[in-house]
């Protein structure tokens, strides 16, 4: 892995890992598939827009503290920045940060520039960032264009980092990349990493020194003994500050101590990277990345464990923070007496909804996490749609594949075949990815979001609230049921009369 | 940062592909195929579905609209293969009346000959064009000119017989004029008023024959001194149909002018519906006099909006409101022949970035600091986008967000133009200061 660290621009993750974002059939056939390289091979013959790299990458930047956004792009990338900087204001105001919305700019790349070489640009960009909005963090995020002319972004970064105050961390993500979106996750990370001190800094950040006498070495022992309980859990757009509670909750009552990076971070916060005993994931596909970065670099150990969503990930999650500090009694025991209470505080939805069919649609581990939890709460699996495969995403999978056989799985970001299996199997309710409601609606069909960063979806009360979510939105469909009387689809009848992923080449 | 290739802060636009996908999705039927990676038509669609009084998306536009989704092995090797499949595909499996190919940044700097594919595809049954959209040729501005000349100035044929009572409406940008639906509305029934038939193209109410029938019009009407003109001179020299641009209209005075301005060019009679209309809304403006003045709702105003709105909006609060106009910021980016052909009844002022506007706010009005007597500009109301909240509270002004972006509100059928307009935009200014009342 070192030698990708060192590269100026991170490898996308196609080329680091078995990758597909084009499937149909079942959670073994998709494991074998990516283990034998046949997901690579696939594609579509019929696209419907999504997202890019840059804009997951403009997600996770937009939130970081006291940092600013300088996209080197003609003037049409960042355009999303608008509504999405609300809600990472909202976020911040939520962790009891400043609620603000980071200034961004745009070099602006006009067809000069196409041709001449957007650096000056660049550079005079940055300078003015610099001088005008006093951030701590300059993102530079590089896209399409620049890529293409060969901007030599990285040297630019390289030269400003030392004329201007703040730190300069390059995002290179051009949408062309790759057309999985999470790998932007790597995209982020790599510029963090690089761009970013991840441990403390002598002088600037206080610890005790050695050779100080008794007191300073107590003080020691009492840091290296904190330090030995403390965790760094990474976060990401979709976990939002009600499932950081959560998790800050559940392990603390195993007397560990929770941070949350890289999102909501600042620049001082991030430089206390290093000083944990354990760097814990929440999603296979987020962040092995960096993990295996701060392995590589501070031999900080890490724990990808898949997403703590209901009982058993939840209990498995826990377990496997836990046995990293001998505390695997006291994790069984806690989720014991957790589900316990969860269980009789869910009953009531629960013998609402046992039964009802569930379509599930959204990021890999997420949609496979909720399918095989809905499916022990007595749902009927009519269907999980995964975003985009790979490796990282196979144990969840291969638990899939052994705990519900015969659910059909595709890899499919695409409405059109959402809307053909919406159609074809005729859900009770969706579950499904942000971006997707508004088109659900008009079909007909209840549905609720899988995540959203204002709600909470992890551990026992995430679980709560999902099931409630799920009973109030059953108590009245009427929105559904008369809008999507009036809405006129694009598709033609033809295609719902054949297979949903006829477009999928192999 | 004047300069029209400078960079921008928070740009108030995006590129002409964007501009183009916004134009195309509101037109009834019409199917976008977005010649890019796969991430462009989505962001795009995103910041006016979420960012311009949340639009959302329609038939086949936001996530829906095709996309070729070209990645490394495209920019390497071209395009054109999987535009063409992607054309196939969409024929195949998309309803509409007529496809548009519309390019991006990365298509056009590998060479990918869009228009050359598209010719291929000209069969007669499946109507298809290509337009070159990529974002380095201009803003989101540009886009809708772009898209609207290949729709009217290229594909569809001359007009064999002319209507004379029927007119087209250019120059509101959807999203980026955040209240276009709104607006054109209003100009339409107040058209319809003096016996017009309108084409207003982009409303629910509009349908794909509205655009087959426009090269017919006897006139159309720019509802702005800079976007749509170029568009009209090109219309003007394929159709034959003359163009008139004139200011957007908002409240009476304005929707008077423009009303006679109309009827005097196509020989109609104005001043029956210019009674009836003042009548209606005097009705209602009479009675907020006591509030309004009982209130001391009167204001300093500056208005933060693109060229076509913001100088309508200073000259509605002045003339209508009595208020005190300091400032009118021009956001959106004009070559000096467009900045020529704006009205300068308000010093206008050709600033967009956020922290320049609240700078050159400060700079020229600057705060009392606690002094006892000092002439500052309170009460000060800045008209302006969502980016203007927070200059506002660092002035202690009140805000209405009415130019893009605008997420702090939600917009449907609202619009300020005319007298209808007129009442709305009051209703709004005025609304702002009750709702913090309990």
């Amino acid at each position: 892995m070192m030698s990708y660290y060192e590269q100026s621009a991170p490898p996308p993750r196609d080329s680091r890992l078995k990758i597909g974002d084009s499937y149909a059939g079942n959670a073994r056939g998709l494991v074998d598939c990516g283990r034998d390289g046949c997901l690579l091979q696939k594609g579509r013959g019929f696209w419907q827009t999504n997202a890019c790299q840059m804009m997951l990458s403009l997600m996770m930047a937009v939130t970081v503290e006291n940092s600013l956004i300088v996209i080197h792009a003609p003037g049409g990338c960042g355009a999303m920045l608008h509504p999405l900087s609300a809600q990472a204001a909202k976020g911040k105001g939520r962790r009891g940060k400043t609620p603000a919305a980071p200034p961004w700019l745009s070099t602006n790349l006009t067809e000069a520039d196409v041709i001449g070489g957007g650096e000056r640009k660049l550079r005079e960009t940055i300078e003015y960032a610099d001088r005008e909005f006093r951030p701590e963090i300059i993102f530079v995020v590089v896209t399409c264009a620049p890529s293409i002319i060969g901007d030599d972004a990285e040297e630019v970064v390289r030269q400003t980092r030392s004329a201007v105050n703040a730190d300069v961390v390059s995002l290179h993500c051009p949408g062309f990349g790759s057309r999985v979106v999470a790998s932007a996750y790597d995209a982020f990370y790599h510029g963090i990493l690089r761009g970013l001190e991840l441990t403390p800094k002598p002088w600037v950040d206080s610890r005790p020194r050695p050779g100080g006498g008794p007191a300073t070495e107590l003080a020691e022992k009492k840091y290296q003994s904190r330090k030995s309980r403390t965790v760094n859990v990474w976060n990401a757009t979709s976990i939002g500050a009600d499932d950081e509670d959560e998790v800050k909750r559940l392990l603390s009552a195993l007397g560990l101590s929770a941070r949350f990076f890289a999102e909501y971070s600042s620049r001082d916060e991030l430089r206390q990277v290093s000083e944990a005993a354990l760097n814990v994931s929440m999603c296979n596909v987020h962040d092995d990345y960096i993990l295996k970065y701060l392995d590589e670099k501070f031999s900080a150990p890490y724990v990808i464990a898949g997403m703590p969503i209901g009982f058993r990930h939840t209990r498995q999650w826990l377990l496997r923070v836990a046995e990293r500090f001998g505390l695997e009694k006291e994790a069984a025991a806690l989720a014991d007496d957790e589900e316990k209470l969860a269980r009789k505080a869910i009953a009531p939805f629960v013998a609402q909804t046992r039964g009802k069919s569930v379509l599930i649609c959204g990021g890999v581990v997420r949609v496979g996490a909720e399918a095989t939890t809905l499916a022990e709460l007595g749902f009927k699996i009519l269907g999980i749609r995964a975003y985009h495969y790979d490796d990282g995403a196979e144990p969840i999978y291969a638990d899939l594949a052994e705990n519900l056989p015969d659910a059909p799985v595709a890899v499919s970001n695409q409405l059109f075949e959402l809307t053909h299996q919406i159609k074809s199997l005729k859900p009770d309710l969706v579950i499904s990815h942000n971006g997707t409601q508004g088109y659900i609606a008009k079909l007909g069909v209840p549905a609720i979001q899988l995540f959203s960063p204002d709600g909470a979806f992890f551990g026992y009360t995430g679980l709560y609230r999902i099931l409630r979510r799920i009973v109030f939105e059953l108590k009245n469909t009427s929105y559904r049921d008369r809008l999507s009387q009036r809405v006129r689809l694009p598709y033609r009848q033809s295609y719902f009369e054949g297979d949903a992923f006829k477009y999928i080449k192999n | 940062m004047s300069d029209f290739s400078d960079f921008i802060e928070s740009p108030r636009s995006a590129c002409a592909l964007a501009g183009a996908l916004s134009a195309i999705g509101n037109l009834p039927e019409v199917i976008p195929i977005i010649h890019t990676s796969l991430g462009c038509g989505g962001n795009l669609a995103n910041s006016v579905a979420f960012g311009a009084g949340y639009l959302g998306g329609g038939y086949c536009s936001g996530g829906a609209a095709p996309s070729t989704g070209v990645t490394e092995t495209e920019i390497v090797f071209g395009g054109g293969d999987r535009l063409a499949e992607q054309i196939s595909s969409t024929f195949e499996l998309i309803d509409g009346k007529l496809y548009i190919v519309a390019t991006g940044c990365m298509t056009e700097m590998i060479g990918d000959d869009a228009a050359g594919i598209v010719s291929n595809f000209r069969d007669g049954v499946k109507p298809i064009l290509a337009v070159s959209t990529p974002s380095f040729k201009g803003d989101s501005y540009h886009g809708y000119e772009i898209a609207l000349d290949g729709i009217f100035n290229h594909y569809l044929p001359r007009a064999k017989a002319n209507n004379p009572k029927l007119v087209n409406i250019f120059g509101l940008v959807p999203g980026y004029d955040p209240f276009f639906r709104g607006d054109l509305e209003e100009i339409e029934r107040l058209l319809i008023a003096l016996g017009l038939e309108v084409n207003t193209f982009f409303t629910p109410g509009q349908t794909f024959e509205n655009l087959t029938s426009a090269p017919a019009a006897a006139l159309n009407i720019v509802l702005s001194r800079v976007w749509g003109l170029e568009l009209a001179e090109r219309f003007a020299e394929r159709h034959a149909t003359p163009y008139i641009a004139t200011d957007l209209p908002i409240g009476p005075e304005a929707t008077d002018g423009f009303l006679r301005l109309i009827a005097q060019r196509l020989g109609l009679e104005a001043e029956s519906v210019i009674e009836r209309e003042n009548e209606v809304f005097y009705g209602y403006f009479e009675r907020c006099a006591d509030a309004f003045c009982d209130g001391d709702l009167k204001f300093y105003a500056i208005t933060v909006a693109n060229s076509t709105y913001a100088i309508p909006l200073s000259r509605f609060v002045s003339r209508e409101l009595g208020w005190i106009v300091l400032d009118t910021f021009v956001t959106d980016k004009l070559t000096a022949e467009q900045k020529a052909a704006l009205d300068r009844e308000h010093p206008i002022q050709f600033v967009a970035g956020v922290q320049e506007i609240a700078r050159a706010i400060n700079r020229d009005h600057p705060k009392g600091g606690g002094q006892r007597y000092f002439d500052d500009i309170t009460p000060l109301y800045i008209i302006g986008s969502t980016l203007e909240k927070r200059t506002a509270a660092a002035r202690g002004a009140r805000h209405l967000s009415v130019s893009f972006p605008a997420y702090d509100r939600f917009i449907t059928d609202r619009g300020y133009a005319g007298y209808r307009g007129g009442l709305h935009l009051f209703e709004d200014l005025i609304g702002q200061i009750m709702s913090v009342k309990s």
